[in-house]
């Protein structure tokens, strides 16, 4: 047996005792609360009123139910500048359960967390007969089982969590609720047993009423000596399960990751056709909405978010062909002119990326007021397009070196102007640079949010961004519409991405370190 | 250099104008009024008056929100450009394996970098809100918790998730250049380490790294510039607020220029990021011009 295996299983063993026998588990139960109004610390009504909460905790404790006493006050002063005091007096039942006390209790819950403890165990005598084992083959298969349990134990943890939580409050909340259901004497009887140490008896439907329980996060615990079992016996199986199990690991942790990069987006379609009660209230909501509602995305288009498309179109549009017109020239003689001061602009260009207009803005306003470019889309055109021009130059100098020259001086030696020559055959072959420089100026320009807020104030000038501030006025916000809003304008962003994102990432790393 | 012929000696200028004009009108334009404003009193109403000294910044920088202000800039600058370039590493070494849905996950990956960040801030500030978010939705749908869970119960907590935002948006870029960088690896260098008996780490360290380094220094400046620059995230979420307590610097001047009319010491702390900033973008010039020399 390899030492490793001996110390991985021993660990996790000792940590699955350590785990089942903690207190992890906390119930709080309210026994007994009383308000009592007009009621200052000490006075007459006080002391009636603590008296008569110390007779209740006495009764349960002479029922073997420990409990404890808090009070509350809260002082108010009212309108008439009269100090108002209530006390609240809670009689509160604390308790931790172990792992242990709840597999004992065979609530529900506890079937999976049993199964858990069983693979796990046989995981580790699997790993420890294919550590003493001598036959090759055996040796394989044995690891791979036992990897392949302790795989299942830990897939086992986050269900183990989840069956106890809903079973706990699905259980507790029907018996209270009587909806139907009746809970077997035998299952009432556990529950008590497990909570109560069976000392509830007749008086069990009470204390449950205002209980509240935690399933501690510490359960989550148990994936480490599941991942210990399963390094053990990878080790001791041989180098290709080693890799299936990489290759395991690679899925689950890709699609985690996944999920929550889509989470927010998940979030802002399914926000987007709910009605505007469900976006505003938690309690009992689905999921998903309860009534999918697609009158929204007319709802929005009529509320002048199709007028703030078509001025973002327009402003990425205009903007795109500018920082292309001026670009295109530039970064061709850069790539292929040799002149002074080419080295100084280059690092200008460099430099510029850092002059984001944020810092700016004071200084645009005014730019844009003696130009009569204030609160007008070319004026959002030309500063888009000028702060992009560093990304244009860069990306499109990049893909314009990587091209041999050839062509174009055989056909400057045919007779062709350089302009020609750009025109006709360096333009076609650099096609797919251009496309990418192209969208990902429009992009850039279609997401803009900051400046277009400072120069934009007539309303039906908004870009997107700016437009859907407008949902979310100070004292109410309506989610449905602005998320609606916010989908039409992330969805052809995203998908123009998608297509360039593989000569995006390439060119703007490859300006740089190819030169 | 593959130069093409140019009759002219001033012909490239010609080339290069356009550009230049262009870049001369609204960017050097603008810094020069910032400068100019920086350095001269100004009125509330915004007429410009004599030069002032320093007057302005040192009425920016003895403001009580300062030093709160520089310090979220620190952090948020650091704990952005930190963890996402360390998350969006370890993505780009996953993206570069071969893998069944390699493209689909590419493509997921694009989502955060393509959506516009006042539209991502605005999701998780709906995500977050504790009386109707999302997260609590989905965490007591699955019976995770019991209660409402309050996620901004105070502003350093919201600045927390500021932080989160920013780093969630910003690994889609260090992935990709990272990847990009990966992918020029040639396959040789790994066959020769794996010859070598060279494990993973050993792998990582001394092959890997190395190689992507040039792509990994400039997603970091670029980084850098942009997140010091960011300007949505903070000012959807929390506005600042209370009390400029969770402002950055570029948050903070925004809303003494335009909500407080305050043009002199915004103007001031422009020129105060501004400086901060060149000098981070100086070394990254520097280190990019002396590779060019080296290939050019």
């Amino acid at each position: 047996m390899k030492k490793q295996t001996v110390i991985l299983t021993f660990v996790s063993l000792v940590m699955v005792c350590v785990l089942f026998f903690l207190p992890v588990l906390t119930f709080t139960s309210q026994l007994y609360t009383k308000r009592s109004p007009n009621t200052f610390v000490g006075d007459e009504k006080y002391q009636q009123a603590r008296a008569e909460a110390e007779e209740v905790l006495k009764t349960y404790e002479d029922e073997g139910i420990r409990g404890t006493l808090d009070e509350e006050v809260i002082e108010r002063v009212n309108s008439k500048g009269v100090t108002t005091s209530l006390v609240v007096f809670t009689i509160r039942s604390d308790r931790t359960r172990t792992f242990f006390d709840l597999l004992k209790a065979g609530l529900p819950g506890s079937f999976l967390l049993g199964l858990l403890l069983v693979f796990l165990l046989c995981a580790w005598i699997m790993t420890w007969t294919a550590g003493v084992c001598d036959k090759e083959k055996a040796k394989r298969i044995l690891g791979t089982a036992a990897a392949g349990l302790a795989l299942a134990a830990m897939f086992l943890v986050p269900a183990v969590f989840q069956s106890l939580n809903l079973t706990l409050s699905r259980q507790v909340d029907l018996f209270l609720g009587n909806r139907g259901t009746v809970l077997s004497e035998t299952r009432l009887a556990r529950l008590d047993a497990f909570l109560f140490e069976g000392q509830a008896g007749d008086k069990l439907r009470d204390m449950l009423g205002a209980l509240a329980y935690t399933v501690s996060p510490f359960l989550f615990l148990f994936l480490l000596p599941g991942f210990m079992t399963l390094c053990a016996a990878a080790g001791e199986s041989g180098r290709q399960i080693r890799k299936m199990l990489l290759r395991i690991l690679l899925y689950v942790s890709v699609i985690f990751f996944s999920i929550f990069i889509l989470y927010p987006f998940f979030v802002m379609f399914i926000t987007a056709f709910r009605s505007n009660a469900e976006t505003t209230d938690m309690y009992f909501l689905s999921i998903l909405p309860q009534k999918w509602m697609f009158s929204n995305l007319k709802d929005t288009l009529d509320r002048g978010v199709l007028r703030y498309l078509i001025n973002s179109l327009c402003i990425a549009g205009g903007a795109t062909c500018i920082s292309m017109l001026c670009g295109i020239p530039a970064a061709y003689a850069m790539a292929r002119m040799d002149f002074r001061g080419r080295k100084a602009y280059l690092g200008f260009v460099i430099m510029s990326q850092m002059f984001s207009p944020v810092v700016l803005l004071v200084g645009i306003s005014r730019l844009m007021n003696t130009l009569h470019l204030n609160d007008t889309l070319p004026g959002l055109m030309f500063i888009n397009a000028a702060f992009n021009q560093a990304f244009a130059i860069w990306l499109l100098r990049g893909t314009f070196v990587s091209i041999s020259s050839e062509m174009e001086q055989a056909a400057c030696i045919d007779g062709c102007s350089v302009a020609g020559a750009l025109v006709r055959i360096l333009l076609p072959m650099a096609a797919p640079g251009i496309v990418t420089t192209l969208i990902f100026v429009f992009i850039n320009s279609w997401n803009e949010y900051t400046v277009s807020t400072v120069l934009i104030s007539t309303q039906t000038k908004r870009p997107i961004t700016v437009g859907i501030t407008q949902f979310s006025s100070f004292n109410m916000i309506e989610w449905q519409y602005l998320f609606t809003a916010a989908l039409l304008a992330t969805v052809p962003v995203v998908i123009l991405f998608m297509l360039i994102e593989k000569h995006l990432a390439a060119g703007l790393t490859a300006g740089g370190v190819k030169g | 250099m593959q130069s093409v012929f140019v009759r002219h000696r001033w012909e490239p200028y010609l080339w290069i104008l356009p550009s230049v004009l262009l870049m001369l009108i609204f960017v050097i334009f603008p810094i020069g009024i910032v400068f100019r404003l920086a350095f001269s009193s100004i009125s509330r109403a915004g007429v410009v008056g004599d030069f002032a000294g320093l007057q302005n910044f040192r009425e920016a920088v003895s403001s009580a929100a300062f030093p709160q202000v520089m310090l979220n800039t620190f952090w948020w600058v650091l704990s952005v450009v930190g963890l996402s370039t360390l998350i969006g590493f370890i993505c780009a070494m996953v993206l570069n394996r071969p893998f069944f849905g390699r493209k689909i996950a590419r493509s997921i990956m694009v989502f955060p970098w393509a959506a516009s960040l006042v539209i991502q801030a605005s999701v998780w500030n709906y995500i977050i809100k504790m009386e109707y978010g999302n997260l609590n939705n989905i965490l007591l749908n699955l019976g995770w918790i019991q209660d409402a869970v309050n996620w901004r119960s105070s502003y350093q907590i919201e600045f927390v998730w500021e932080c989160f935002v920013g780093i969630v948006v910003t690994i889609p870029f260090v992935t990709f250049t990272v990847l990009s960088g990966l992918q020029s690896i040639e396959d040789a260098y790994y066959e020769a380490a794996t010859v070598d008996g060279a494990g993973f780490w050993v792998t990582l360290r001394h092959v890997t790294l190395p190689l992507v380094k040039p792509s990994l220094t400039v997603s970091t400046v670029l980084n850098i510039i942009y997140v010091f620059n960011s300007f949505p995230i903070i000012y959807t979420i929390t506005k600042g607020t209370p009390a400029n307590k969770t402002d950055t610097i570029v948050t903070y001047l925004y809303m003494l220029a335009f909500y407080d009319q305050k043009k002199g010491p915004a103007t001031a702390l422009s020129v105060i990021g501004f400086l901060i900033l060149c000098v981070v973008s100086g070394v990254y010039m520097f280190m990019t011009m002396q590779r060019e020399e080296s290939v050019v």
